[in-house]
Formats: C-alpha cells, sequence, structure tokens
C-alpha cells in the first residue's frame, strides 16, 4: 500500500516534470522517459503505467475535444479554446473529432465534462424529457 | 355397681344391728317388759335354732366371702363392666361424631358442587366472551389483511400500468429519436449542417 502510493506520487511528480508552461509537451516527456529509464527503478513497468494514466487523464484535462460532422474554422476553434481556458484556469487546446451520429451542431468533452450543442444531443435529451 | 355396694353395706350393717340389738335392749329396758322381750328372742332363737357364736361365724363368713368376691369377681367384672361402657360410649360418641362429620362433610361437599358449578358456569361464560372476543379480532384481522391485500394488488397494478406507460413513453421517444434522427440526417444538406455546427460551436464558446 505505501509501496502504491510512493509509485503515484513519483507518478504525479513525473506528469509535472513534463509540462512546460503548464502543457505536457512531447519533448518533455520524452526527456522524462529518458531519465526514468537511466533510474533502473525497479518498479519500472509499473510506475510507466501508473505515468501512463496519468498522463492521460492530464492530457484530457488540457484537450478540449470538439467532435462534429461538419469541418470548423480555426477562428471558431480559437474561440472555443480560449472560452474552456477562462472557465478551466489553464491553458486548453482544441482538437477536432469527426463524428457523423450528431447529424449537425458541436460537442465538446474536457476530461470528463461534457458540453453538447448537437442535433442529436438535443433529440436525445428530449427524448429523456419525455421518457 | 353402686347398688350392689350399697345392698352389701346395708346386709353388713344389719348383721351387726341385730347382734348389738340384744345387749342395747337388756341395758334400757326394766322390770317385765325386759323379761318379756328377753322371752321373746331367747324363744325365737330357740325355735328357729339360731345361735349368736354361729351367727357371728356366718357374718364373719359372709363379710369375707363378699370381700373374696367384691376383690376379686365383683372388681374386675364391674372393670370389664366399665370399660365395655366406656367402650360403647365412645364408640357412639365416635358414630354421633361421625354422623356429624358426615353431615358437614356432605354439606361441605354440597357447597363445593355449588361452587364448583358456579365455577363452571362463570368459566363457560368467560370462555364464551373471550371466544366471541376473539371472534371479532379475527374477523377485523381478516377484514384488514384483506383489504391490505386488495391495497397491494391494487399498488401492484398501479405500479405495472406505471411502468408500461413509461415503457410506452420510452419506446415512443426512442422511434420519434430515431426517425428524426434519419430524417434530419437524410434531408439536412451539408451547408445547412455546417451553418448550424458553425452556430452551436460559436453558442458553445460564446
Amino acid at each position: 500500500m505505501k509501496r502504491d502510493k510512493k509509485i503515484t506520487q513519483l507518478a504525479k511528480n513525473l506528469v509535472e516534470l513534463s509540462k512546460e508552461d503548464g502543457l505536457v509537451t512531447e519533448a518533455r516527456v520524452v526527456e522524462v522517459l529518458a531519465g526514468l529509464k537511466q533510474l533502473r527503478h525497479r518498479s519500472y513497468l509499473i510506475i510507466l503505467k501508473t505515468f501512463l494514466v496519468r498522463l492521460r487523464r492530464e492530457l484530457a484535462l488540457q484537450t478540449a475535444v470538439v467532435s462534429t460532422p461538419n469541418i470548423l474554422s480555426e477562428e471558431t476553434l480559437d474561440k472555443i479554446s480560449a472560452k474552456y481556458s477562462a472557465i478551466y484556469g489553464r491553458t486548453i487546446s482544441a482538437e477536432v473529432q469527426e463524428d457523423t451520429s450528431l447529424i449537425a451542431g458541436v460537442r465538446v468533452r474536457v476530461g470528463d465534462d461534457l458540453y453538447d450543442a448537437s442535433v442529436a444531443g438535443r433529440l436525445q435529451r428530449l427524448a429523456d424529457c419525455v421518457g | 355397681m353402686k347398688a350392689f355396694n350399697i345392698f352389701l353395706i346395708f346386709a353388713i350393717f344389719l348383721s351387726f344391728s341385730l347382734i348389738a340389738a340384744p345387749d342395747s335392749v337388756a341395758g334400757t329396758m326394766e322390770g317385765s317388759q325386759e323379761v318379756a322381750v328377753d322371752n321373746k328372742i331367747t324363744m325365737i332363737t330357740d325355735k328357729f335354732g339360731v345361735s349368736v357364736p354361729t351367727l357371728i361365724a356366718q357374718m364373719v363368713n359372709f363379710c369375707l366371702v363378699a370381700l373374696v368376691l367384691y376383690y376379686f369377681a365383683v372388681k374386675p367384672i364391674s372393670a370389664t363392666l366399665e370399660e365395655r361402657q366406656q367402650k360403647i360410649s365412645d364408640g357412639l360418641q365416635y358414630a354421633e361424631e361421625m354422623k356429624t362429620q358426615l353431615a358437614e362433610a356432605e354439606r361441605e361437599r354440597t357447597e363445593k358442587v355449588k361452587q364448583a358449578a358456579i365455577g363452571a358456569q362463570k368459566i363457560l361464560a368467560e370462555a364464551r366472551e373471550q371466544s366471541k372476543e376473539m371472534i371479532e379480532v379475527k374477523t377485523q384481522e381478516a377484514a384488514a389483511q384483506a383489504e391490505a391485500i386488495i391495497r397491494k394488488a391494487s399498488e401492484a397494478t398501479e405500479l405495472e400500468r406505471q411502468k408500461m406507460l413509461a415503457d410506452v413513453r420510452q419506446e415512443v421517444a426512442r422511434l420519434v429519436v430515431a426517425t428524426s434522427s434519419k430524417v434530419l440526417s437524410r434531408d439536412l444538406s451539408d451547408a445547412e449542417k455546417s451553418t448550424f455546427s458553425e452556430s452551436a460551436a460559436k453558442e458553445l464558446a460564446s
């Protein structure tokens, strides 16, 4: 149990080390991984797995996944990025993901939070209200 | 027994009187009277062949026999008779007591039978009352249970109906959504979809 806590704390520190100006960057992650390899820790694999989980969570938190069936303009994406950066108080980049099941509209996911303005979502909410 | 004793004493007293009589008569009478009496007694005794020593001896014998008989025959017989008498008296008394006790026992038995009958009547009445109350309580319980069962059945039916209605509503909504989705997907042009998407994105960004 104590060992798990230590590994979790180490993974957390590694994620912090992977950030540059509050954002996780590929270059810093590569550096961290290289350092970890040199460290030759006996629980290397477990640390790596924990680090990966935390890194994914961190990336999800600093990325706004914008799902839409259409192509959005850069200006709109920038606005979305700025809006959610302001809401969460950290730099959040927008990443577009095509989803034709939405019919039309946009759905934004930041971490575990979901913002829906799609036709499919509205229809589903309507169905939920009626049902 | 007392009569026999009195008779014995009287006989002894009479004998001594007879013995003493000539002496006392002789001492008190005077003259010719005294002589006449003396002659009469002498004449009687002579005529009957009574002599004073024989009479005294016979009296002594009689007394001795009487004493012997008294101590060895009369007294034991008397004791036996008294004992018998006592036993008979005790027996009679005992019989009388038994009779009294029997009467008392009979009276008590009658009283107890009467009390038992009264008690039985009372218990019977109580039992009847209790059975009546129990029947009433059970009837009420049965009615309450029946009512509860009916209420539960009614609630279950209502719940089932609500569930069915919800299911139907959900199914209808699902069908409406599915149909609407298909219709919108087919009927909306790409330009319309794009415009709607931009508008929605701006809405989320604003």
